[in-house]
């Protein structure tokens, strides 16, 4: 099977310091990846590379056979296509919970104003936040905030979720419901590449972990394998300082 | 020194029509520099060279010379070159407008880029082009934070009005003048004139925060 998600020779710096160093990895449909490191090691600028939201010097992505640096390639139908939810939930505070969920379905998806809502009031439940479908985004909780986030990326049928640090942001108690819609959505058989510093949900649901440092993939392999038996030196003093 | 209140009194009326030109013509130049304002400060921030280059230079011309000078040559060349013979109250809104409109591209500019930047990650994200991010996501939030720069925008250019009385545009500075004139007084003709621009501005300012708490 082909890898809805190709990353080739990935390079990428800032001035003289090197991000990414020639990062290779394929991802496939309805894996779920985990990407754990230090700060600083270039797990976030990879993720965002897959959305084309960071440009590498050097290298290729493809999603799902189309490249990302081919000029030709429409960027905002491919992103369409990838969810992303970020550390700070980003979602847009002039407009309430439904009609973050509802606007990139009526522009992007071109959908009517009746079915984006019905769609957005699906995922509010499945989400389990019904009750705030009217409310500013201001005035939820971050685990609230980062649900309705997850809708709303939700609401593009994605075929690929990436997660930026989902819950580095919350308050330790709303850990559980933001990792829990996570879950259920790679019981689904969603694509998801994550980003994140919760060993447990990497160890619970991931099928394959990179540990990442420096801008290089140090180590991958499944979570048993990596958590229990890592093969690298530098994984270990990692893990040894996070578990 | 004695203050002759009947001849404001005379020239109520006409200080009257003067003032309602003078807001007529400041509502009209700051709605058109507005709008003017708002593509100079999309073009100045684009990455084409082509779009960026001219919008700096319009915004680099028009606060950089007096409006005084402005004035004089969108009366004298600009509104001619297009109607055939110059008209004072099109060359004053145009002029005015044209002006405000650099200034307006900055607030605008300043809006926009306090927008955080995660904003339009997350728009892009979703498969947002640039112009519905800007159009749905950025700009509603950018402008509802430039509503205070605005009011000032607003006020300044409602003060600058004053200057088109030069190329005798009948607004309040025009029949101010017109009134020294014909009796040869200064008080009472210039003092009513800085009374009027000071109830102007006061009701907009006071006006300005009302809408300002509402938001």
């Amino acid at each position: 099977m082909k890898p809805i998600i190709e990353v080739m020779d990935l390079t990428m710096s800032y001035g003289e310091h090197q991000v990414l160093n020639s990062i290779n990895v394929a991802i496939n449909k309805s894996e779920v990846v985990v990407i754990i490191g230090p700060s600083g090691s270039g797990k976030s600028t990879l993720l965002r590379c897959l959305n084309g939201l960071e440009k590498p010097q050097y290298g290729e992505v493809i999603i799902d056979g189309q490249s990302l640096m081919d000029s030709s390639v429409n960027i905002s139908s491919v992103r369409a296509n990838i969810g992303m939810v970020f550390q700070q939930f980003n979602l847009f505070p002039h407009m309430n919970v439904l009609e973050n969920i509802m606007l990139a379905q009526e522009q992007v998806r071109k959908r009517s104003k009746e079915s984006s809502q019905a769609k957005a009031l699906d995922l509010l439940q499945k989400v389990g936040l019904t009750d705030k479908a009217e409310q500013s985004p201001t005035a939820l909780s971050g685990g609230q905030a980062q649900r309705v986030a997850i809708a709303r990326a939700l609401a593009m049928d994605p075929a690929i979720m990436l997660f930026d640090e989902p819950t580095s942001a919350l308050d330790p108690e709303m850990v559980g419901e933001v990792l829990a819609v996570m879950k259920d959505l790679a019981r689904e058989g969603m694509t998801m590449v994550v980003v994140t510093h919760e060993m447990g949900f990497a160890r619970e649901i991931g099928d394959r972990v990179l540990f990442m440092e420096q801008g290089i993939i140090i180590e991958e392999g499944a979570p048993q394998q990596l958590f229990d038996q890592p093969q690298q030196e530098r994984t270990r003093d990692f893990l040894s300082k996070v578990l | 020194m004695d203050f002759r209140f009947d001849i404001i009194w005379d020239y109520g009326p006409l200080l009257l029509k003067g003032s309602l030109l003078t807001i007529g013509i400041s509502i009209l130049a700051i709605l058109i520099g507005s709008i003017l304002g708002l593509g100079v400060a999309i073009g100045k921030m684009s990455t084409k060279w082509y779009l960026n280059w001219p919008m700096n230079g319009y915004i680099h011309f028009f606060r950089g010379t007096p409006l005084y000078v402005q004035i004089l040559i969108v009366h004298f060349g600009v509104v001619p070159l297009f109607m055939g013979q110059t008209n004072p109250i099109v060359a004053a809104v145009t002029a005015l407008a044209l002006n405000s409109a650099a200034y307006t591209a900055e607030i605008y500019r300043s809006g926009i880029q306090s927008i955080d930047k995660g904003q339009t990650e997350a728009s892009y994200s979703l498969g947002m082009t640039h112009r519905q991010t800007m159009r749905f996501v950025i700009l509603p939030q950018a402008i509802k934070r430039t509503i205070p720069a605005f009011g000032n925008e607003f006020i300044v250019l409602i003060k600058d009005s004053s200057l088109v009385a030069l190329i005798a545009a009948p607004e309040i500075m025009y029949w101010s003048n017109a009134m020294r004139g014909q009796y040869i007084r200064v008080w009472e003709p210039y003092l009513a004139a800085a009374f009027i621009y000071l109830i102007l501005t006061y009701s907009l300012n006071k006006l300005l925060s009302c809408i300002e708490r509402k938001l």
